[in-house]
């Protein structure tokens, strides 16, 4: 028995000096290189006007250039094939209303991938009702407009001038709305770089419970492997 | 160095889950009680290093440590490392469930041939410089084998071979640098320090029909 507990002793022994050695590697890493402690890749996709727009690129901010991005339907089906530009930006015009895939192989076994579900879909049928909608009622006051200029000092209703400020309230809304979601996108960026690289980070408390796991799991294994061992010397000693 | 999910076609998964399912079969059959707190040490080893990343260029490299491994442990490397990669890919999404088999073949293959090619050797050796320059060999062959079996996996899926297998050496020649000398070092300490661990490698060498491991 002594030998077993000798062993012990040494599976603990050698066990706090490699987590001693562990953390010294990690915090000694971790001063070194700090910034890109991760190669992973992101892509995300969001609706702009009635297009999809996506970013691809690895999160220690480099982003992936002309790369092909393909997109599937639900069943693994292409629907068809895009190429982000020189900041990894790619445009896809989505023609039905499901849920879409968007794949991106940057080679090295790096894959992009990033499902939009058809909520997050531009609402394609929405803007263009609005669009054919409210296009033709300004144009048609507008046709209106001259002729009834000279009168509308005199006896245009109340509420046909509010209807027509209505209109072109819309319509310079409609022209204002893709230039503050870019807005957005732009001063967003840095923020949404953050949480990817937030999320990207192994922190100490992760990886020394890790540690713990691999401590726990092999002093199981050497428990049942010491039972065992006991049992036999029993036996042969009955 | 770990392909993550979705980068590989089905068959290629399915091949690798097989092939680690054998691995560890076998692993825990020549993992003896003597060898178990050494393959917990070098499981935290490759667990640790393989998360502290030097970044290149678009990527960045890792150190693995699956020569080592394998040069003490033998077939019972396989356990060991794949413990270290099913906790990477739980808590840092680093690799991914679905290729651990993949993964598990890229890192603990090489490791397991290294050691079946180098161990006799290193126990053999006669000095403790021979046994280190064995052993920086081992550390250096190991990576370089799994960047071979790395590109082999990629290619077998998609990319095509050369090029895929090109990149990868390439970026990994600093770290077969870095993972020889370190090796060595490694079993430079062991020879002088506890010889002792030779031992218990050779024994199980000798003994390993006889000795009943556990499974």
């Amino acid at each position: 028995m002594t030998y077993f507990a000798n062993l012990f002793v040494k599976f603990s022994l050698t066990f706090s000096l490699a987590l001693t050695l562990a953390i010294g590697l990690f915090v000694g890493a971790f001063a070194l290189s700090s910034p890109a402690l991760a190669h992973k890749v992101i892509a995300s996709a969001y609706a702009d006007g009635d297009a999809i727009e996506g970013e691809i690129g690895f999160s220690n901010g480099t982003m992936a250039k002309n790369v092909v991005v393909e997109v599937l339907d639900d069943s693994g089906a292409k629907l068809g094939e895009v190429t982000t530009d020189e900041e990894g930006i790619f445009r896809y015009q989505p023609t039905k209303a499901i849920a879409l895939t968007f794949r991106a192989d940057l080679g090295q076994g790096h894959v992009a991938l990033y499902r939009m579900t058809e909520d997050e879909l531009p609402q394609m049928d929405g803007a263009s009702v609005t669009q054919q909608t409210s296009t033709p009622a300004p144009s048609v006051s507008s046709q209106d407009a001259p002729s009834s200029s000279n009168t509308a000092a005199l006896g245009l209703s109340e509420s046909a001038i509010a209807s027509l400020v209505q209109q072109s309230i819309k319509a310079e809304m409609a022209a204002l709305q893709s230039d503050l979601r870019k807005a957005v996108r732009l001063e967003t960026k840095p923020l949404r770089k953050e949480i990817a690289a937030y999320k990207e980070k192994n922190d100490l408390q992760t990886i020394l419970g890790g540690v713990g796991y691999i401590i726990g799991l092999f002093g199981i294994g050497f428990y049942v492997v010491a039972r065992r061992e006991a049992n036999k010397v029993k036996k042969v000693a009955s | 160095m770990h392909i993550i999910d979705a980068a590989l076609t089905n068959d290629v998964v399915m091949g690798g889950a097989v092939l680690t399912l054998a691995g560890l079969g076998l692993g825990l059959r020549k993992l003896d009680m003597d060898l178990i707190p050494a393959a917990g040490i070098l499981s935290a080893t490759f667990f640790v290093a393989s998360l502290i990343h030097v970044p290149l260029g678009h990527s960045s490299v890792h150190l693995i440590m699956n020569g080592l491994a394998g040069l003490i442990l033998g077939w019972a490397a396989f356990p060991a490392l794949f413990v270290g990669l099913l906790l990477q890919a739980i808590f840092f999404a680093f690799g991914g469930i679905t290729v651990l088999g993949v993964n598990a073949i890229n890192i603990a293959g090489p490791a397991v041939i290294v050691g079946l090619l180098f161990r006799p050797f290193v126990i053999g050796a006669s000095s403790a410089i021979k046994a280190a320059i064995l052993g920086g060999l081992a550390g250096a062959l190991a990576i370089s084998l799994t960047t071979l079996f790395v590109g082999i996996s990629l290619a077998l899926s998609e990319e095509s071979l050369i090029p895929a297998i090109k990149l990868v050496f390439l970026a990994h020649i600093p770290v077969m640098i870095i993972e020889g000398l370190l090796s060595a070092a490694a079993v430079y300490m062991i020879h002088t320090v506890k010889p002792e661990l030779f031992d218990v490698m050779r024994q199980i060498d000798d003994t390993k029909d006889e000795t009943e491991g556990w499974s």
